[in-house]
């Protein structure tokens, strides 16, 4: 085994593109003080908007590579609105000494996440997942000054050390089973070829090792068992960085476990034991997902927190997808993706244009956005909307694929048809958290003293955008259906 | 590209397009609303004499509007253009124009919203067409309930007086009790005929169980009984009057309430006379006669002139009814037709007298206003002359037509017609003798004035319609009837029995009302006229049992159930549940690291032994 020689150098160019940026950007931190830092936010968020254009139209099109880098690049540029709790919350005042890595790492953690599109073995894998870990960690604890933010960085540091810890001893399990830390279906095959029979060690620790395996990912995405660091750390972090995490990162776990999943593909087929098992395997967890998120969100009152279980919730449907490998897996895992991101990340726009100025992330400063800025209250609804799920938006479309991903399931496992159900319940609990944001903002009538939002020009223009994405991607297959 | 065949598409269009911009664009703008409206029926007139003298333009495009793999089921929307519909078309347009015109002049100083009024108008210009137009049944169902909507609107205009509120909300909700019949005869229909087109109804009735198409046309005949306000749903048309007149004469005189007619004609033409089997037949002939002789009875002690008129018009809806019920189509249109102008005449001239009377409709406080507005006057006598049937008028061809029909077929409806028309002069020459002879027993009739131009041309048009339309020359090329013919005139029986009650109806009046020096009703003030001034006591009965009884107690049922099953057990129960269930997955997330590593490490272990342990 080599594992230089698995990969080229061109794979990984958009990823030394962003590691350069960053290198620039950090020197430039040092060696310039007087440059404002809102300079670095706008250089680092079109440095990933040119490397996703890279991605996009490239000779083999990085489709989930791209959303994690305009996910990137939109939460650097959120931070461009942002400078001003930054600044309190990292130096005091409106000093911005040592704010300037806050730019920069997340360029670096980009960089992480292109080079885990392109991972064909483990320690690629391994290698391209702490670099985005390592620079989350010290981003979600950035706000020194701010307790939430020191208490979101331990957490998200102990829960994930363990997590590390959980893939490092799963794939020593992998190399000691079959001897290779290569992904691909010939491994898979040489581990179960003989079925239980003839090498019933091998293939247990086989499982074994995916399991674990399959824990680091979940990590990632916020899929139960290992969704518990998300509410806590979510809420505490700087709203750049929970934007980062439940977008870019979230996107990261997404392609670790397609790049796990995928090789079981040729086993993923009715009358298959271990199929049955992994399919089992993900409906429970896809379920379980499903039950925490929306249960968990539906007494929130702080819209961070709202939007963690939230992020868990959606995590649930896209993890239905699983329970069909094939070809077409990472597509419809991209869409939904596509759709979670525009709207959450509009959301987390407007949370932190609502709390620059009225100074608090409750739902209860929603209130009155409604007769107070009717225009940025109605693109907020577009997105919660579309979180939601409601006809004619993006998130509506996605979460049909997702149920007919069940459908399409069941046909080939009868025994996980309880999927339903609880998927439908969980999307209707979902009408309930996402809608009291809306309610908030159209129902409730403002607190005193809050006066209308001052809509920055980037968020703005942002959440026009993704309002807009959003209609137009859940209105446009209906129009090209209709012919 | 070649759209001329789509040309007939604007008689809908039109319509509608302009009843959107009045609503929309020019709330703050009347005097443009009106101008739109009034082009738009002009418009709509224009093509329809345009169509009738010879232009041809192909067949119109069908739009289909729901797709459906079954052919049988897609719901198309088309037009039908044959003489039935264009003639009716133009009776719709004729009438339409001159309301819209008459009402530029009844509406001027009204201080509500006018272009409210206007749109109303013109959508409904735009439904009742569509029920004309309608290729099938479907179609007619979406005017149907679109004719209610407008007559809703319309009744309702003066929403601030209360009187006018209820009205428009009994008049939608009594038509909803026939609709509600009609679909499911739309439906039978469609299970039986296995198609909605009227295209292709023909000679399926043979092979339908009779006791089946009983049922359907029963059914079918519901939308009828509800529209054209027969017994027992008659009950919303005298309140309907609260409505501007220029309305009730377009839409509850002349056509709308004239709609049920017209499908009844329209199914009987082609689904055949064979599918009207005798049950049905008979149903629907008794349902016209009572209702024809009730509201004659009932007209005799109405003081209110629009009343009187739209007890008169419930009468006369009852004869066209029982007609179709005797399978003369023909005669029915024909009276369709000939009412439809001399009602109109009858109600403009009426709206005319109370805008000069100073929106006085009580016919004993009138008086003496042949000397005051002789013109008015004299266009009402003709209107009056043609709804009594004397000789020359033209209602009196189409009862005519009626009661050879009646003759013919069942001898009890000829007598029960010939009665009616009796009760008919009588109680329209007390309203002109108390009204316009004598002298003036109030302010408002002291101080009338002719009616202005706008008002008065209408009036003069309809006159002229009210005496020449019924004339063969005229008729055979205007009654909406494949292939109507006028027949000749011959002396006969019905002739004799028609000129006997017409005569009684006059000797009566004029005996009790003298020549207009009564100040009171000599009949007035007995147990049978406080029974016939409270219409039978058949709305009261409504109230009491029906509304009171049934309705109410249904309504606590509804909502014992609602409150307490849906709301209290249902909704709230499982939103209880859910969140304490929800407070119990949030308390899992206590903040405590030890905790969520615990919970992360056991999920671990679980997740494990699910993949690995069944090896």
């Amino acid at each position: 085994m080599n594992i230089v020689s698995t990969y080229t150098w061109c794979q990984f160019a958009p990823a030394f593109a962003l590691v350069g940026l960053a290198a620039l950007l950090i020197l430039a931190d040092a060696l310039l003080p007087k440059l404002p830092k809102r300079a670095f936010a706008f250089i680092g968020a079109m440095g990933c908007f040119v490397a996703s254009y890279f991605l996009y139209t490239g000779s083999q099109p990085n489709f989930l590579g791209c959303i994690a880098a305009v996910a990137t690049g939109l939460s650097i540029l959120l931070a461009f609105d942002y400078t001003k709790i930054c600044c309190e919350s990292i130096a005091g005042g409106s000093n911005e000494e040592g704010t300037g890595e806050f730019y920069a790492l997340p360029l670096v953690a980009c960089a992480g996440i292109l080079s885990l599109t392109q991972a064909r073995d483990l320690v690629m894998l391994f290698v391209s997942l702490e670099v985005i870990t390592l620079s989350s960690y010290v981003l979600a604890g950035y706000f020194r000054r701010n307790q939430g933010s020191i208490e979101a960085g331990i957490k998200y540091l102990v829960l994930g050390a363990m997590s590390t810890g959980i893939l490092v001893y799963g794939t020593a399990w992998y190399f000691g089973m079959v001897g290779t830390f290569n992904l691909g279906h010939e491994v898979v095959f040489t581990a179960i070829k003989g079925g239980v029979a003839a090498s019933p060690t091998l293939a247990v620790g086989f499982l074994v090792a995916t399991a674990m395996l399959f824990a680091g990912a979940f990590f990632k995405i916020g899929a139960a068992p290992m969704h518990v660091w998300i509410p806590d750390v979510y809420q505490g972090a700087p709203t750049p960085t929970t934007a980062f995490l439940a977008v870019a990162s979230k996107t990261a776990g997404f392609i670790v476990l397609c790049a796990l999943v995928l090789p079981f593909a040729p086993f993923c087929v009715p009358g298959s034991m271990i199929g049955k098992l992994l399919i089992w395997c993900f409906a429970l967890v896809a379920g379980v997902t499903l039950i925490i998120g929306n249960m968990g969100a539906i007494r929130q009152t702080n819209i961070k927190r709202l939007l963690g279980y939230s992020s868990v919730a959606q995590a649930g449907f896209i993890m239905v997808f699983f329970l069909n490998v094939n070809s077409i897996l990472v597509d419809l895992v991209g869409q939904y993706l596509l759709a979670y991101a525009l709207a959450t990340l509009a959301a987390f726009y407007a949370v932190a244009m609502v709390r620059t100025q009225r100074g608090s992330e409750e739902i209860a400063a929603f209130r009155g956005l409604g007769k107070s800025n009717p225009r940025t209250a109605f693109l907020i609804t577009v997105c919660f909307a579309s979180l939601a799920g409601v006809p004619l938006t993006m998130g509506f479309m996605v979460k049909m694929y997702s149920f007919v991903a069940a459908i399409t399931a069941m046909g080939n496992w009868a025994g996980i048809c309880w999927l339903l159900p609880v998927m439908v319940i969980t999307a209707a609990m979902g009408f309930y958290y996402y809608f009291k944001v809306i309610r908030a903002m159209y129902w409730e009538k403002a607190e005193p003293g809050h006066k209308a939002l001052q809509v920055p020009v980037c968020t703005g223009i942002v959440l026009t955008l993704c309002a807009l994405a959003l209609i137009y991607l859940g209105t446009m297959p209906l129009l090209v259906s209709m012919g | 590209m070649n759209m001329i065949h789509n040309l007939p598409w604007l008689f809908l269009v039109l319509p509608l397009l302009v009843a959107a911009i009045d609503w929309l664009c020019l709330s703050k703008h009347p005097r443009l609303a009106a101008t739109l409206s009034l082009l738009s029926a002009a418009g709509t007139f224009g093509l329809c004499v345009a169509y009738l003298a010879g232009l041809q333009t192909g067949t119109p495009g069908i739009y289909t509007w729901m797709p459906c793999s079954l052919e049988q089921l897609c719901l198309h929307l088309g037009l039908v253009m044959d003489p039935l519909a264009m003639r009716m078309m133009l009776v719709v347009t004729g009438i339409g124009l001159l309301v819209h015109f008459f009402s530029i002049g009844y509406m001027k100083g009204d201080s509500s919203n006018l272009s409210r009024y206007y749109a109303g108008l013109s959508i409904f210009m735009f439904s009742m067409s569509t029920i004309v137009l309608a290729s099938n049944l479907a179609m007619t169902f979406i005017g149907w309930e679109m004719v209610g909507f407008s007559s809703y609107l319309l009744i309702g205009h003066w929403f601030n007086k209360a009187s006018a509120a209820d009205a428009a909300k009994k008049a939608f909700i009594t038509n909803r009790v026939g609709d509600f019949g009609f679909l499911l005869g739309i439906l039978l229909t469609l299970g039986f005929f296995g198609t909605m087109n009227f295209a292709d109804m023909g000679g399926k009735a043979a092979g339908i169980a009779p006791a089946l198409l009983t049922v359907t046309i029963v059914c079918l005949f519901c939308g009828a009984v509800g529209k054209s306000a027969q017994f027992p749903l008659h009950v919303w048309l005298p309140d309907a009057m609260e409505g501007p007149t220029p309305v009730s004469a377009l839409i509850h005189a002349a056509t709308m309430v004239a709609a049920g007619v017209y499908m009844l004609v329209r199914l009987q033409v082609s689904m055949g006379t064979e599918a009207f089997t005798e049950t049905a037949c008979c149903i629907i002939a008794s349902v016209g006669a009572i209702t024809a002789v009730i509201a004659a009875i009932m007209a005799v002690q109405q003081d209110d002139i629009k009343r009187i008129l739209a007890y008169s018009t419930l009468s006369q809806l009852g004869y066209m009814v029982m007609a179709v019920g005797l399978l003369a189509g023909e005669a029915a249109m024909f009276h369709l037709y000939t009412h439809a102008w001399f009602k109109a005449l009858l109600f403009l001239g009426a709206g005319a007298i109370i805008v000069c009377c100073h929106h006085e409709q009580d016919i004993w406080k009138m008086g003496g206003l042949s000397k005051r507005m002789p013109l008015t006057v004299l266009c009402f006598l003709m209107g009056t002359c043609a709804l009594i049937a004397i000789p020359g008028f033209s209602g009196f061809f189409s009862k005519e037509a009626i009661l050879d029909a009646a003759l013919a077929k069942n001898p009890v409806f000829f007598w029960v017609g010939a009665g009616v028309a009796a009760l008919t002069t009588f109680y329209m020459l007390r309203l002109c003798i108390v009204a316009f002879l004598g002298s003036a027993r109030d302010h408002g009739a002291e101080h009338a004035r002719e009616a202005g131009f706008t008002m008065a041309l209408p009036l003069i048009i309809l006159a002229v319609m009210a005496i020449i339309s019924g004339y063969g020359f005229i008729a055979n090329d205007l009654v909406p009837f494949n292939g109507f013919h006028a027949h000749g005139f011959e002396l006969g029986l019905p002739f004799y029995v028609s000129m006997g009650s017409l005569a009684v109806g006059i000797l009566l009046a004029v005996a009790i009302y003298g020549f207009g020096g009564r100040t009171k009703d000599p009949l007035a003030g007995n147990c049978i006229s406080k029974a016939l001034r409270n219409r039978l006591y058949i709305d009261a009965l409504y109230d009491k049992v029906l509304i009171g009884g049934l309705q109410q107690g249904f309504a606590h049922l509804m909502q014992f159930l609602d409150s307490f099953l849906i709301r209290g057990i249902i909704c709230q129960g499982i939103m209880w549940f859910t969140v304490r269930l929800g407070y119990l997955f949030s308390a899992i997330q206590c903040g405590s690291l030890r905790a969520y590593t615990l919970v992360s490490g056991i999920g671990l272990i679980i997740l494990i032994l699910l993949l690995a342990y069944q090896f």
